[in-house]
Order: structure tokens, then sequence, then C-alpha cells
């Protein structure tokens, strides 16, 4: 109790030191509370993204088609499968799919894309090519209309209404060409993307390859994304051998590696930031140290151990430590709230963001793991910059310290 | 009764590697409720003396033993326990605590000691009522004279009830008169609370008062004196 009004008002002898400290501390916290939220915003972006524009949480092929997508690998029997997915009570919404690999040509040039067969409306139930539409109209039903990314649109140089050839082969081993007409060009987060998607309704697609009324892919979304990994293994169980489901996990390996490597980059971050924090507490701490030692000299003569002389300047420490870390939580929050609301518009580097996959505004969020993390990290490192000027103190012989000038 | 007992006491500093004996094996033996004397030119190893005998210091030879118990046989902790307990100290720059105001430094190792609200307010009241600083409670030492700083010093010293109060120099900074009525007071808390006084100084004053006297001289007693 008094070792804590002692070390609050020592805290207070040399002010403008001691807000030095909670003001870096301050802005450690509120950097750490930016970055994170920021690098979660940008997460759980790709992520949405990249579930969004086509691969949703799970999709369903007949085994071996991942490995190769060929259309002789088409769903063996769609009815059972959408059967399976009835009785899942997991799955909020599916949609069926023909995916094509071949080559659309304009009248000067062609170019190697995918052409997704979809159903109009089930698939805007899944992903958001309907709402990336930037010019034209989303596929209104007759099966010659074809939908490309901007990008792709570019670089075949073709406009609305443009008509473009379609090749690929054949369920029979032939080659399939059809013409469709192009009734919208969309944009989404990613100009990758929007250079190698083509959609086309399912007909349209099942025309060109021969396919009949077969398909060869069932995209699902799940009620709760996080429990994917049941839904999966639910599905799987229910369908057998015959057929692979695949969880995004499975689909998009890659950026959950990214993302992995992103917040090991993250760490070396903080740990810089810590390091810091430590080095500056170190220094601090040993000058108040340094500048008492008579005094700890007289304290240790009237009586105090050792053990709270070494607490009183924990505690100084620690006071520094959450006094700062208050003040960079709320800098940090009313620096985050707006920022959430409003997005960072990062178009300035939006090429090198859109390749990566996360759009050129930035949405941080909140996430209770790392900003917690950094709430309690940070007063702990700082009582741990006191440790070693602690230990000096408690080291002096009491006369050397009092007699100390 | 006997409370500290020195026996060939030796203190040895090194100075630039020069060795510098400023205790040269003194024994001496401190009876309860004493009111003794260490005086002795400047250099003649008073203060070393003291420091010893409070804990302060660690002697490159001989013992010293409190109410029979080995200082040198005791470990940080129980020696900072010992100092809490059994001694009070007054020092010749007043040394309060500046953080605290007058009150907080007298209640201080009263707290320390576990002593509950009441008593301590009790106790600090009474005490700062008998050595006429009252009207000090609530100032900081920085906005006290030396006088009255050391009035606190002499509170936060007894109001323990300690064994021994070790004073260096206690009067070396006042003035006269402000030195003659703390010795006063010191002489009066001898009286009614029967705590021994051990003073380093050479103020003629404080000799004066000694009723028993020690005179050092190079590190060795060279005189004692009792009246
Ligand atoms: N920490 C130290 N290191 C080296 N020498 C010291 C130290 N402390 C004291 N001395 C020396 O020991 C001797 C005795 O010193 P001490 O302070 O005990 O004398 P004193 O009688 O108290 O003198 P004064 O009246 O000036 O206070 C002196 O020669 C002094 O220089
Ligand atoms: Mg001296």
């Amino acid at each position: 109790m008094m070792l804590l009004k002692l070390a609050q008002r020592n805290i207070w002898r040399n002010k403008r030191r001691s807000v030095i400290v909670i003001v870096s501390v301050a802005v450690g916290i509120t950097a750490t509370i930016l970055t994170d939220t920021l690098s979660m915003g940008m997460i759980f972006q790709m992520f949405d993204n990249q579930i969004g524009s086509h691969i949703a949480h799970m999709q369903i092929h007949r085994n071996g088609f991942r490995d190769n997508m060929v259309v002789q690998n088409f769903i063996p029997d769609a009815e059972i499968v959408e059967r399976a997915i009835k009785e899942e009570p997991s799955i909020a919404v599916y949609s069926r799919r023909v995916v094509l690999f071949g080559l659309l040509s304009s009248a000067n040039t062609s170019a190697g894309i995918s052409i997704i067969g979809i159903e109009p409306t089930q698939e805007a139930k899944l992903t958001k090519i309907k709402s990336s539409i930037v010019s034209g109209s989303y596929l209104t039903g007759s099966p010659n209309e074809i939908v490309i990314g901007r990008n792709l649109a570019e670089k075949l140089g073709v406009e609305l209404g443009d008509k473009v050839v379609a090749l690929s082969a054949t369920l029979d081993g032939h080659v399939g060409s059809d013409v469709f007409r192009i009734v919208g060009v969309f944009e989404t987060f990613s100009s990758e993307f929007d250079k190698v998607y083509a959609y086309v309704p399912l007909e349209g697609a099942q025309k060109l390859v021969g396919l009949g009324n077969r398909i060869s892919e069932i995209a699902i979304l799940t009620t709760d994304r996080n429990t994917v990994g049941m839904s999966k293994e639910a599905l799987q169980d229910r369908l057998g051998d015959e057929y692979e489901v695949l969880s995004y996990v499975d689909l998009i390996p890659l950026i959950l590696v990214q993302i992995d490597m992103y917040q090991q980059s993250m760490i070396v971050f903080y740990a810089i930031i810590g390091i810091a924090l430590i080095l500056g507490i170190v220094n601090t701490m040993l000058m108040s140290v340094f500048e008492r030692i008579q005094e700890i000299g007289v304290l240790m003569a009237i009586g105090l151990s050792n053990a709270k002389i070494f607490s009183m300047i924990l505690i100084e420490a620690l006071s520094l430590g959450i006094l700062g870390t208050g003040a960079g939580f709320v800098a940090g929050v009313l620096i985050y709230l707006p920022l959430a609301s409003y997005g960072i518009d990062l178009s300035a580097f939006s090429e090198g963001l859109k390749s990566f996959g996360t759009g050129t505004v930035i949405y941080p969020v909140f996430t209770a793991t790392g900003v917690l993390n950094a709430l309690f990290l940070i007063p702990f490192m700082t009582v741990l910059g006191a440790l070693y000027p602690a230990y000096r103190a408690i080291r002096l012989q009491p006369i050397n310290a009092i007699r100390f000038v | 009764m006997e409370i500290i007992k020195t026996i060939n006491l030796e203190k040895t500093y090194h100075d630039n590697g020069v060795p510098v004996h400023a205790v040269r094996g003194i024994s001496m033996t401190v009876h309860a409720g004493d009111f003794l004397v260490i005086a002795g030119p400047s250099g003649s190893g008073k203060t070393t003396l003291l420091n010893l005998i409070g804990a302060l210091d660690l002697p490159t030879a001989g013992s010293i033993s409190f109410e029979g118990e080995e200082l040198s046989s005791m470990s940080r902790r129980e020696l900072s326990a010992f100092r809490l307990h059994k001694l009070g100290f007054i020092f010749q720059a007043y040394n309060l605590i500046p953080v605290l105001t007058a009150i907080e430094n007298i209640e201080f190792t009263m707290m320390l000691l576990g002593i509950s609200e009441e008593e301590r307010n009790e106790r600090s009241l009474n005490i700062m009522e008998d050595l006429r600083i009252a009207e000090l409670a609530d100032k900081r030492p920085n906005e006290m004279s030396g006088g009255q700083q050391q009035r606190v010093a002499v509170a936060r010293a007894i109001v323990t009830n300690p064994s021994i109060v070790l004073a260096d120099e206690p009067t070396a900074n006042l003035d006269t008169a402000t030195g003659s009525s703390l010795l006063d007071l010191m002489e009066k808390m001898n009286k009614e609370r029967n705590i021994t006084f051990i003073f380093s100084s050479h103020d003629p004053q404080v000799i004066e008062r000694g009723r028993r006297l020690f005179v050092l001289r190079d590190g060795r007693i060279e005189q004692e004196v009792s009246r």
C-alpha cells in the first residue's frame, strides 16, 4: 500500500522523463493496435475475397478432378450429391457449376482462361460476381451470354456487346466451339482474377463441351466458416470415395501460408517494439535509481527490506507501463474507430495489393487476441526492463548508498 | 543491561588501493538507557563506528552483538528487520524521504511494522505534539527549515520505540539554539521512553550532555568518561 504511494510519487518527481516513457509506451501500443487490426483486416479481406469471388467454403467434385480438371471428370451423379447436401444442416447454399479450360478469342487475339458455367441466380447467393459487374449486366439467362473480367476485356480488345469465340475440349475428345456475346464486365479485388475468369450460363458451358446436363463442380457456403472442417468431414462421409469434398483450406493453401508468414513477420515487428521498450525502461529506471542512491540507502537504513525496495522499483516501472498502455489503448481505439468504418484507401499501392488479393480499401479488424496480447505483454515488458535497475538498487550496501553524493 | 557489545572492532577502507584504518580495535559496551556521545576529531572514525553498530556497514574484523546476538551471523534480510524493529537513525543531512510529507515520513516505518492506522495516527500526533511540529504535518521536506526537518527525522526515528537511536552529528547543520532544543527533546525521549541514544559529534553542547563519553583518535578509544 505504502510502497504503491511511494512509487506513484516517485514517478512524478521527474515529470518530463516519466512523460517521455509513457508517451513511448503509448506510441508502441497505438502502433501495435493499428498494425494488428490492419493486418487482421487484410487477412480477413483476403479470405473474404477469395471465398467470395469464386472459391466458396467448400467444393465437391468427382474424386480426382482436382488433379486432372478435364470435362471427363464430371460429377457422376449430381442428384445424390444434392440430396446429401440438403441433409447436411451446416450447409447454407450451394450452386452447380461446369468448370472448363479453354481459349477465348476476339477478332484480334485470344487468351487461355477458365470458363465457368454457372446458374446465375444461385451463384449470386454464393459469390460476388454479380455485384462486381462494373459495366453491362449480369447473366440474364440466355445460354450464349458471357461476362468477363475487365483485364481480360482489355487484353482481348473487346467491349460490351462484342462477340467472342470460346474453344474447349469436349467430352468425346474433340474441340468444341461456340460464340458468346459479352453482356457484362466485372472487376473484383484482384487483377489476376479478372484476367483469367469468364462466366457463362450452365447450359452454355454444357453445350460447348457436350456435357448434356452434367456438371463438374458444386460450390457450397456453410453457415459458419470456422467449422467448415466438420462440414467437410460430414459430407465426405455421406458421399464416399467416389467424390472429393474440399474446403477453402484445401483450395487456397497458399493464402494460409501467406497469412502464416505475414503473422510471423508481425511477431518480428512486435519484438522490435518490445525490445526498444525494454531498453528504454532499463535506461530510464537506471537513471532514476542512480539519482536516488542516497535515498535508497536511507530507506534501507530505516528498515525497508531488499524485497520491498525491489518491488518499489518494479511498481514504478509497471505504473509507467500501465499509464502508457492505457493512453496508447485509448489513442489506438480513437484512431481505429473511424478507420474501421471508413476503411483506409490504399489505392496508391493498389496494383500490389490487387495481386495480393485484399482490395484497395482496407478495413481494420479488432481481434481480441492480438490486442489483448499487447495490452498484457507491454506492461509485463516494462517490469522486465526494470529488473536490472531494481537489482542494482538492492545490491548497494546501505552505507555506500547513503554516502554516495 | 548490556545492549551493544563490540570486541576488537576493526574497519579498513581501501581508498584507491591505499588501506585506511578507520576503526582499529574498538571494544565497548553500551547499556540500555545510555545517553552516549562518541567524540573525537574529524577522521577519527566516529561515523564509521556508528555505521558498524547500525549494521549499515560490515566490519573488517572483530564482532558486534546486539542483546547478545552476533550481527555478522545475520542475513541481509535479518539485518534489515533488525534495523526496522530495533534501531532509529538520525542523520546529519536529515535524509527524510522527499516525496513524503512530514506525517507520512513519520508513519512510514510504522507502516513497515504493520501498525494499525488508528495507532499510527495516535502515535504520530502525540510525537508531533511532543516535538512541536504538529503544524508541519502536511509539509514536504523541501518546505521545511533544517531544524524542522531534523525534528521530523527525530520523530521518525523514535516513533517506533526503538531500542537504540543512532544519531550522526544531528546538530551539525543547526544553529545552537535549535540544536539545544533538539537535544532537550532527545533527553526527554531517553528518560520517558528509556530509548538508548548513541551520538557521534564534535559539537560541544552535545558532548556536554552526554552521560557517557568516548573520545576517539585514529580509530581507537582514547578516553572514556562517565558522569
Ligand atoms: N567509504 C570510505 N572509503 C575510504 N575511506 C573512508 C570511507 N569512509 C571513511 N573513510 C575514512 O575513514 C576515516 C574515518 O572516517 P569517519 O567518517 O568515520 O570519521 P569521522 O570521525 O566521522 O569524521 P568527521 O568528524 O569528519 O565526520 C577517515 O580517514 C575517512 O577518510
Ligand atoms: Mg562523521
